[in-house]
């Protein structure tokens, strides 16, 4: 969807969320103001409970706030009935969760080509476009695994081919290394880091300090407010993973790759 | 887009139901024992039905039936009971009206039918359910019955002379070449000169049981009711089909001033004819196509419940096609397509396996084959499609109606 570069992709102004009511009433987020620019890696950080995954579902267009305005892309979502806010989640915005977050009953490309079905693209249309997109990722080869065939940095990366299948304006991404050793975090996030460099707007929640280095800007959160909020150095090549070790990393990769296809050959 | 869109739910269901097979064959089933059972129902009723106009057509569609009462539905109600109950209520059509109907214009013939009560004795042997019928030789010109010996009563013969029914004359003697032998009933003998082919299909416009009658002159009949007929029914037939319109209309005005004006006949044509049994069978029909429905409800019930427990499995599944843009009607289509997918699986099976049991019961216990309809058909396509909306509607609502951030956060 084209949008003006000007207006920033998302704003948000006073934003406050309840949970439950009465003496049990608790704020989640408090007042929050935030201005997110197109092309932005912004990394939110925070203890438990803070309001991160909250904040992040509301931006999604998946929870709604109580008080506040939220505008995407200069429009206000506050008046928008649920199944505009469904258009929007499948033609704009992207999701990586932490964990479970393929279709277990669909193949790796029928999970890839998901978010199309709901613009009502065609199915071969739809298969060839998130082929194209497995291909990107180097999961060619993984076109029709299922799920549960997949390691747990394969799974992740098949979600990321999905969340970026219908080209979204914004990536949005929950802990999408939680579950995930380092090695394979690394993969993940210059994957991220890739997908950022083409032009995406990535919004991602994490509790490792150490992926705050591929953002662009360090958001950090407490007790529903914003803590802290500045634009973190951006090297080039992240400290954690020089060139050197992403190399072996990939190479890994490419040798455990190679053994389970041959082991799926046997 | 919208097409789109339902060949994927189909697909998607076509999985999801094939990722649960044992489960997904028994819910299937639940709905094919229901469907199957109004099938049968509605199809033997059917085939009933059709005997009668089937016979009705044999004739060219040259019958109309008198018979006493008013005209109407009271008129098919005691059209029913006379000959069910096969006594000699008394009768408001005589001897006269047979006469005159005779007389009209293309009547070809006009024969009375009167039904006598009592049981019939040859050589100590007394069968029970036999039914004696009082008629005049012009009653094989207005009845398709066939002779396998003998001849039937005439007016040469038709003192103390009988034709049976083939089942009759075995009960009675043991054998279908009865011919000449004596039987007796009202204390009165007589010889049995002709006997009727095996007819084998008790249900009839004349609501005789060929198989089990005894044909006596209207004479021998009248006899036995103090010499008054009873005339239960009056059989006429026409020249030719197009002249059956204007006969009955004549008849109607001949018999009301035969009645001084009281209409108390009814005068039964074409499909008409078939009514009363019509009305009897769709009757029994109603009755057990209720409790058919009682089964169809339980069938109902198990495709909720399997679609209930569908949705608390993919809850998950939910969250995720949600959070990727699917709508609510997105979702709601998913699973009530899953379920209408069950219901008419269950359907089309019903029907198919309704038939099969139909014949099968048809061919071993009755004298008729079940009739395919075209109600049929749409019959068991609008119960499923019920079926799968009603009992399909509530599940995916609540599939639909699920929070995605709770969906999504059932990590197990």
């Amino acid at each position: 969807m084209a949008t003006d570069s000007t207006v920033p992709v998302i704003v948000l102004a006073d934003l406050t969320k309840r949970y439950g009511s009465g003496e049990a009433e608790h704020t989640v987020l408090d007042g929050l103001n935030l201005t997110i620019e197109k092309g932005e890696f912004i990394a939110i950080m925070g203890p438990s409970g803070c309001g991160k995954t909250t904040l992040l579902n509301i931006l999604g267009l998946l929870d709604r706030a109580d008080e506040g305005d939220y505008f995407l892309d200069g429009r206000s979502v506050d008046a928008m009935t649920s199944a505009r806010m469904a258009r929007i989640r499948s033609s704009q915005i992207g999701f990586v969760f932490q964990s479970f977050n393929l279709v277990s009953r669909l193949t790796v490309i029928e999970n890839v080509a998901l978010p199309l079905t709901y613009q009502g693209v065609s199915k071969t249309k739809r298969l060839q476009a998130a082929s194209k997109m497995l291909s990107t990722f180097h999961l060619s080869e993984r076109e029709y695994y299922m799920p549960w065939q997949l390691s747990g940095g394969q799974t992740q990366r098949v979600a990321i081919a999905r969340a970026l299948v219908n080209n979204p304006s914004i990536v949005l991404a929950d802990e999408p290394t939680g579950n995930l050793d380092s090695r394979s975090s690394h993969v993940i996030m210059e994957e991220l880091a890739d997908i950022h460099a083409r032009g995406n707007t990535i919004i991602m929640v994490t509790h490792n300090p150490d992926l705050t280095s591929y953002a662009t800007r360090v958001i950090r959160m407490n007790d529903g407010k914003i803590d802290s909020d500045s634009a973190a150095p951006r090297p080039k090549k992240p400290k954690t993973a020089p060139k050197k070790a992403l190399g072996k990393i990939r190479k890994s990769a490419r040798i455990a790759k190679k053994k389970v296809k041959e082991e799926a050959t046997a | 887009m919208m097409r789109l869109l339902v060949i994927n739910h189909l697909t998607n269901a076509y999985e999801a139901l094939r990722s649960n097979r044992l489960r997904t064959f028994l819910t299937i089933l639940g709905v094919t024992i229901g469907v199957a059972s109004i099938v049968v129902i509605l199809s033997l009723s059917a085939g009933a039905a059709k005997i009668i106009s089937d016979q009705v057509d044999q004739l060219g569609g040259t019958i109309a039936v008198v018979r006493p009462g008013s005209p109407g539905h009271d008129a098919e109600l005691s059209g029913l009971t006379a000959a069910l109950a096969g006594n000699t209520t008394t009768s408001s059509l005589t001897e006269h009206d047979v006469d005159t109907l005779q007389s009209i214009q293309n009547v070809s013939a006009a024969a009375p039918v009167m039904f006598i009560g009592g049981s019939v004795t040859a050589k100590g042997s007394t069968p029970k359910d036999v039914s004696i019928i009082a008629t005049t030789p012009a009653f094989t010109q207005v009845t398709p019955i066939k002779m396998s010996d003998g001849q039937f009563i005439d007016s040469v013969t038709d003192d103390d002379t009988a034709v049976i029914g083939s089942q009759l004359s075995i009960d009675l003697f043991g054998t279908d070449q009865s011919a000449g032998r004596t039987l007796h009933t009202h204390g009165k003998q007589f010889t049995v000169i002709g006997i009727l082919k095996a007819n084998n299909n008790p249900v009839n416009y004349n609501n005789i049981d060929y198989d089990h009658a005894v044909f006596i002159s209207l004479q021998s009949g009248k006899s036995f009711n103090q010499g008054v007929a009873a005339i239960q029914q009056i059989n006429i037939r026409t020249n030719s089909q197009d002249a059956l319109n204007g006969v009955v209309s004549v008849a109607d005005k001949q018999l009301a001033a035969n009645h001084n004006g009281e209409k108390d006949y009814a005068i039964l044509s074409g499909s008409n004819l078939a009514g009363p049994t019509n009305t009897l069978f769709g009757s029994f029909a109603v009755m057990l196509v209720v409790v058919a429905a009682i089964s169809l409800i339980v069938g109902g019930i198990g495709i909720m419940n399997i679609m209930l427990v569908g949705v608390t499995e993919r809850t998950r599944e939910i969250g995720i096609r949600k959070a990727i843009g699917a709508s609510v009607s997105h979702i709601t289509w998913q699973f009530l397509i899953e379920a209408l997918t069950m219901s008419i699986a269950g359907g089309i099976c019903g029907y198919l396996v309704g038939y099969l049991v139909a014949f099968s019961i048809a061919r071993t216990f009755l004298t008729f084959d079940p009739a395919f309809t075209w109600f049929i058909m749409y019959c068991s396509a609008a119960i499923s499609l019920f079926v799968g909306i009603i009992f399909g509607l509530y599940p995916a609502i609540r599939a639909a109606n699920k929070d995605p951030i709770e969906a999504l956060r059932n990590y197990h």
